[in-house]
C-alpha cells in the first residue's frame, strides 16, 4: 500500500534529481546546454521539478532538518539555474530596437497597437489580451504612444514562467537585478542608434551654437522615439512578463531598466536650458520647449508610478527653465538692440543691417506666437530699470491697454530699434541723408509688419499708423532739408527792382539765381543719385513728390524770366537745363549709383 | 517644487542689512563687519562637522551623532554648503552695484566663478549617478541579509548569500578602471564560463554584455573622456588667495566660497563612486592663516587619510556605510566559504551579529540614499540659480552681452 508520504518522498526525490542534474557548478554537461533552448518537454519537466520542490518546502512533510536542508539546497540550485536561464533568454533578445521603429510615432496616423499573437497557451494569450485592454484606456488618450514588440511572445512566455518560480521562491530581487541589467544594455544600444550622446554640461557650454542646433534637432527626434516607443515598449514588456507577480514587480523592473537612460536623455535638455543666453538661441530653445511640452503628457503616462516621480519632476523643471531661458533671451535681445553700438553710417542711407535683423527676428517670433504668448507674461520694463536714462526711449504703455505682453514687447522692440536708428542717423554729415535713412528704415519696418499677418495683428493698426506717419514725416523732413534751398533760387522776391527801365528785373540777380540753381541742382543730383531707396514704390513716390514741387517752379521761373537771359550774352551758361532735362534727372535720384557728371543738356 | 532654498537656520544667523545707497564710505565698515561674520560662520559650520568638537555657537542645533563620512554626515555637509552659499550671495550679490564686478580684481574672478559652477553641476550629476550604483549594491547586500536571516540556516541560503556577496564585492572592485584583474574573479560566480546554444547576437559581444550586465548594472552616463579627478584638479588650480590690501573686500568671500565649492565637490567625489577618480588630489590649496581655512584643513586631512587607505586597499570610496558594507561582506563571504550544514552554535552567533550589522547598513542606505540624492539635486538647482544671477550681473554691466550677430 502506498502512503501519501511515500508518494511525496518519491516525487521529491525525482524532482531533486532533475534539479541536481542541471547544477552547472558540478556538471560539465549542465554547463554546455541551456534548458530553455531545448525541447518543450525538457523545459516543462524542469519547471515541474522546481514546483515540486517548492511544494515540499511549503508543506509539513519535510519536518526532518536534513530533508529541509536538502530542499533548501535544491531550491537554491534551481534558482541559480533559472537565473542563468532567465539571463540567457534575455540576452538572446537584446537587439537594439529595429530601425523601422525609430520613426516618430506621432507622425503615423493609424492606431498602431499591436495585436496579441496567439501563444501556445490559450490562457496566456487571453492574459495578454486582458493586460492590453486594461491599460489601453490610458494609452488611447494619446495616439502618439506606440509600443513595439521587443521580443517574441514565446520568449516572453518562458520568461514569465521562470519569473513566477523565482518570485514565489523569494528570489524577487535577483530576478529584478538580472532583468534590469540586461534590458538596460539593450536600451543603451538603442540610444546609440538614435544618436543620443553622453555629453557633460561643460562639454555643451563649450560647443558652438551651430553644432548645438544640430544636436538639439537630433535630440528632439530621438526624445520622441524614446518616450513614445522605446520606453513605452519596455514598460509593456515588463507588464507582459511581471504583471501580477509580486508587488509592483513590473514597475521595479521598468525603473531598473530605464531610470539611468531616461536621466541621461533629459540631462541634455537640462544642459541646454541653462546655457548662456544669446539672441540667436531663441528659436531652437522654443523648438526644444515645444517638443518637451508636447511630450509631457506621454511622459506622465509612461512614468506614472511613484518611483519614477523624480523623472517627471525633472521634465517639468526643464520645461520651466526653457521658458525662463526664452524670457531671458528676449530680454537680452532687447538690450542688444538698444545698445547696438555700430557708428559707421550705412552708405547711401539705405536699410541698416540691424533693421533687417531685428525685423526678421520679430517676424520669426510672431511665427512662434502660440508658445511665446504663453511664455511672455510681463510687460517690458521701461522706466524702472532705466530711470531717467537719456540713453533709452520712453514708452507709455497706457494707450496700449488690451495688448498681450508679447505684443507690448514687440512694439517696444520697434520703439528701441527706431531709437537706436535715430542715434545712428546723427552720424551722417548731411542732414538730408539722415532723414532719408530714417525714412528708408521706418518704411522697411512698416512693410515687414504688413507682410506678416501675425505680426500685424499683434502690433496693431494704431501703432502701424504711427509708424507710417513717421516715415512720411521723415520724407517731408528730407525734402525740406534738400529742396528748400534749391527752390529758394526760383523765388520771385529779390528779382524785381522798382523803378527800373527793363520791366523791373535785375539781370545780374537773375543770372546769379540761375547759376545758383544750376550749381545746387547739380550738387544734389551728383550726391543724391548715389543715395539709395531700395523700395521701388517709395523711391518713385519720393521722386514724384520732388518733381511736383520742382518742375512747376522751374517751368514758371523759366517762363517768366528766360527772355531776360536770352536777350543777354551766353544764355546757355545760365539756362542749362530744360524742363525735360530736370524731369529726367530726377529719375536718377536714389538709384544708388553715380551718374555721369554732366546732366543731359537741352539740345542746342 | 523641490527647488526651494534651504534657509531655515541661515536666516537665524544673519540679518540682511543692505544699504541700497551706493555710498562706499558709509558701507565700508558695514562691509568689513559682514565679511568677518561670514567667515566666522563658515568656520563654525565646518568645525561642527568635525567629530568630537563641541558646538561653537549657542544657537546651533544639537549634535547629531553622524559618524564622519556617513550618509547623514554628507547630508549635513550639503546643508552647510547651502547655508554658506546663501549667505555668500546676500553678502556679495544682493544690493551691490554691478559695476564693481567690471573692475579689478573682481572682473577676473567672475569667469572662474562661472567655470566652477559648471564643473560642480557635472560633478553633482556624476555623484547622483554613482549613488544609483550604491543603491544597486544595497540591493545585493539585502539579498544576502534575507538569505542569512532564514532559520535554520541551510546550505541553500548560504550559497545564495555567497553568490550575491561575491557579485557585490566584485562590482565594488570593478569600480576603478585600473583594477582589471578582478574581471577574472568575476568568473568564479558564474555557473558556467561560456554561453552555448543559438540566439541572436555574436558570442563575443554577449559575453561582454553579460559581464557588464551582472557586475555593473549601469555604464557611466558621461563620455569616456570625462574625469572627476581632472575636474577637481581644474577647479582647485583656480583657487588663488587674494593678495592682502585689495581695494574691495569682496575678493575674500569669493575666494572663500570658491574654496568651499571645491572642498565639497572633492569630498563627494572621494566618497562616492564616479567616473575616473585615479589621481584624485589629496590636498587642496587651503589657507592656513584664515579661521575657516583651519576647519577645512582638519577635514581635508581626514579625507586625504581615508583616500590613501582606499587606494592601497582597493576599496570603493569613503562613504562610511559603503566601507562598512565591504568589510562585513568580506567577513560573510569568508563564513559562507567555510560553511557546512549544520553549523556550530557560536559560529551562528558571530554571523548573526555580522548579518545584523549588514541589515543596519542596508537600513541606513535605504533611509538615506534617496534623500541624499534629492539634496544633491537641490544643490544642483541652487548652483544653477546662482550662476544665472551672476550672468545677470554681467549683463547689467554690458560686458559679456553678445553683440547682435548679423
Amino acid at each position: 500500500m502506498e502512503s501519501p508520504e511515500k508518494n511525496d518522498a518519491v516525487a521529491f526525490e525525482s524532482a531533486e534529481k532533475i534539479i541536481l542534474r542541471w547544477d552547472s557548478t558540478v556538471s560539465e554537461e549542465a554547463r554546455e546546454k541551456m534548458i530553455f533552448n531545448g525541447d518543450r518537454h525538457e523545459i516543462d519537466r524542469y519547471l515541474e521539478a522546481v514546483d515540486e520542490i517548492q511544494r515540499s518546502m511549503e508543506s509539513t512533510t519535510l519536518s526532518v532538518s536534513d530533508d529541509h536542508d536538502k530542499a533548501n539546497t535544491a531550491i537554491q540550485i534551481a534558482m541559480a539555474r533559472l537565473e542563468d536561464e532567465f539571463r540567457n533568454i534575455l540576452i538572446a533578445h537584446t537587439n537594439a530596437i529595429e530601425a523601422e521603429s525609430l520613426t516618430d510615432p506621432s507622425l503615423s496616423e493609424e492606431d498602431c497597437r499591436d495585436t496579441p499573437r496567439a501563444g501556445d497557451d490559450d490562457s496566456f494569450s487571453k492574459e495578454l489580451e486582458k493586460q492590453e485592454s486594461s491599460t489601453s484606456s490610458s494609452y488611447r488618450s494619446t495616439n502618439s504612444i506606440r509600443e513595439v514588440d521587443l521580443m517574441p511572445s514565446e520568449a516572453i512566455y518562458d520568461l514569465r514562467c521562470i519569473a513566477e518560480r523565482m518570485i514565489s521562491a523569494g528570489y524577487l530581487r535577483e530576478c529584478i537585478q538580472v532583468y534590469g541589467s540586461v534590458r538596460k544594455s539593450a536600451v543603451d544600444s538603442s540610444f546609440r542608434k538614435l544618436g543620443i550622446e553622453k555629453l557633460s554640461i561643460g562639454d555643451i557650454q563649450r560647443l558652438d551654437w551651430e553644432t548645438l542646433e544640430a544636436k538639439i534637432r537630433r535630440w528632439i527626434r530621438a526624445a520622441k522615439v524614446c518616450v513614445r516607443t522605446l520606453f513605452a515598449s519596455e514598460k509593456k514588456l515588463c507588464e507582459q512578463i511581471f504583471e501580477g507577480l509580486g508587488t509592483a514587480t513590473d514597475d521595479a523592473c521598468f525603473m531598473e531598466t530605464i531610470k539611468g537612460p531616461a536621466i541621461q536623455l533629459f540631462n541634455f535638455a537640462e544642459a541646454i536650458s541653462i546655457s548662456r543666453r544669446s539672441p540667436e538661441k531663441l528659436f531652437k530653445i522654443l523648438d526644444l520647449h515645444d517638443a518637451l511640452s508636447d511630450l509631457l503628457t506621454d511622459i506622465e503616462i509612461v512614468f506614472e508610478s511613484k518611483s519614477s516621480e523624480s523623472i517627471r519632476v525633472q521634465a517639468v523643471e526643464i520645461l520651466s527653465r526653457l521658458g525662463e531661458a526664452a524670457r531671458g533671451i528676449l530680454s537680452e535681445f532687447e538690450n542688444a538692440v538698444l545698445r547696438e553700438p555700430s557708428r559707421v553710417p550705412v552708405p547711401g542711407g539705405t536699410i541698416h543691417p540691424l533693421t533687417r535683423y531685428v525685423m526678421n527676428y520679430i517676424s520669426l517670433i510672431s511665427d512662434y506666437k502660440q508658445t511665446m504668448v504663453e511664455l511672455i507674461v510681463s510687460k517690458p520694463s521701461t522706466g524702472s530699470r532705466y530711470s531717467s536714462d537719456p540713453n533709452t526711449p520712453d514708452m507709455d504703455f497706457s494707450e496700449l491697454e488690451g495688448q498681450t505682453p508679447l505684443a507690448l514687447h514687440l512694439i517696444w522692440i520697434i520703439v528701441i530699434l527706431q531709437f537706436n536708428l535715430d542715434g545712428k542717423s546723427k552720424h551722417y554729415k548731411d542732414t538730408s541723408l539722415a532723414h532719408l535713412f530714417m525714412m528708408n528704415n521706418v518704411h522697411y519696418i512698416v512693410e515687414k509688419i504688413k507682410g506678416s499677418p501675425e505680426l500685424r495683428e499683434m502690433i496693431g493698426d494704431d501703432y502701424l499708423r504711427k509708424l507710417t506717419g513717421k516715415f512720411r514725416q521723415a520724407a517731408v523732413n528730407y525734402q525740406r532739408a534738400t529742396w528748400v534751398r534749391v527752390l529758394h533760387c526760383l523765388r520771385d522776391e529779390g528779382l524785381h527792382v522798382s523803378g527800373s527801365f527793363s520791366s523791373g528785373v535785375s539781370k545780374s540777380a537773375l543770372r546769379e539765381r540761375f547759376k545758383a540753381f544750376n550749381a545746387l541742382f547739380e550738387e544734389v543730383h551728383r550726391t543724391q543719385s548715389v543715395w539709395l531707396i531700395p523700395d521701388t514704390q517709395l523711391k518713385e513716390e519720393l521722386q514724384i513728390s520732388i518733381s511736383e514741387k520742382l518742375i512747376p517752379a522751374y517751368r514758371s521761373f523759366l517762363g517768366r524770366f528766360r527772355s531776360h537771359i536770352e536777350s543777354g550774352r551766353h544764355p546757355e551758361n545760365y539756362i542749362k537745363y530744360s524742363v525735360e532735362d530736370l524731369e529726367n534727372a530726377v529719375l536718377d535720384f536714389f538709384e544708388g549709383y553715380a551718374v555721369s557728371q554732366h546732366l543731359r543738356r537741352r539740345s542746342q | 517644487m523641490p527647488m526651494t532654498d534651504n534657509q531655515g537656520s541661515f536666516l537665524n544667523r544673519i540679518s540682511i542689512r543692505r544699504n541700497q545707497v551706493s555710498n562706499m564710505e558709509n558701507n565700508h565698515e558695514q562691509d568689513i563687519e559682514d565679511l568677518e561674520l561670514f567667515q566666522k560662520h563658515v568656520a563654525d559650520r565646518f568645525s561642527d562637522l568635525l567629530p568630537n568638537d563641541p558646538p561653537s555657537t549657542t544657537d546651533s542645533p544639537a549634535i547629531d551623532q553622524s559618524p564622519l563620512f556617513s550618509i547623514s554626515w554628507f547630508r549635513k555637509l550639503l546643508d552647510v554648503f547651502l547655508c554658506c552659499e546663501a549667505e555668500f550671495k546676500a553678502l556679495v550679490l544682493i544690493g551691490r552695484d554691478p559695476v564693481q564686478f567690471s573692475k579689478p580684481p573682481l572682473d577676473r574672478l567672475v569667469p572662474d566663478i562661472l567655470e566652477r559652477s559648471i564643473k560642480s553641476l557635472d560633478i553633482c550629476n556624476a555623484v547622483t549617478h554613482g549613488l544609483e550604483l550604491v543603491h544597486h549594491w544595497q540591493k545585493l547586500a539585502q539579498i544576502a541579509v534575507t538569505a542569512f536571516e532564514q532559520k535554520p540556516m541551510g546550505d541553500g541560503q548560504v550559497r545564495r548569500a555567497k553568490k550575491a556577496l561575491n557579485t557585490l564585492l566584485t562590482s565594488m572592485m570593478l569600480d576603478d578602471k585600473e583594477n582589471n584583474y578582478h574581471a577574472k574573479a568575476a568568473e568564479r560566480t558564474w555557473s558556467f564560463g561560456r554561453r552555448s546554444g543559438g540566439g541572436g547576437g555574436g558570442a563575443g559581444n554577449n559575453n561582454k554584455d553579460r559581464t557588464n550586465g551582472t557586475f555593473r548594472s549601469m555604464s557611466w552616463s558621461v563620455a569616456k573622456s570625462w574625469s572627476a579627478s581632472k575636474q577637481i584638479q581644474a577647479m582647485a588650480s583656480n583657487l588663488v588667495a587674494p593678495r592682502g590690501g585689495e581695494p574691495t573686500g569682496l575678493a575674500v568671500p569669493i575666494y572663500a566660497m570658491g574654496t568651499i565649492f571645491v572642498f565639497v565637490m572633492w569630498a563627494l567625489v572621494a566618497a562616492i563612486p564616479c567616473q575616473e577618480r585615479t589621481g584624485l588630489l589629496t590636498h587642496l590649496p587651503l589657507p592656513r592663516n584664515l579661521n575657516w581655512g583651519q576647519a577645512l584643513i582638519a577635514l581635508q586631512d581626514k579625507i586625504a587619510e581615508e583616500w590613501k587607505k582606499k587606494e592601497k586597499k582597493g576599496t570603493t570610496g569613503l562613504l562610511d556605510e559603503m566601507q562598512k558594507m565591504e568589510k562585513v561582506a568580506q567577513n560573510l563571504v569568508d563564513f559562507a566559504e567555510n560553511f557546512q550544514f549544520p553549523a556550530e552554535e557560536e559560529k551562528l552567533e558571530e554571523v548573526a551579529e555580522q548579518v545584523a550589522e549588514m541589515a543596519e547598513i542596508c537600513r541606513k542606505m535605504e533611509e538615506g540614499l534617496t534623500p541624499l540624492q534629492q539634496q544633491i539635486r537641490e544643490v544642483f538647482h541652487r548652483i544653477v540659480r546662482s550662476r544665472a544671477e551672476v550672468l545677470d550681473v554681467l549683463d547689467q554691466i554690458g560686458k559679456m552681452s553678445p553683440p547682435v550677430p548679423y
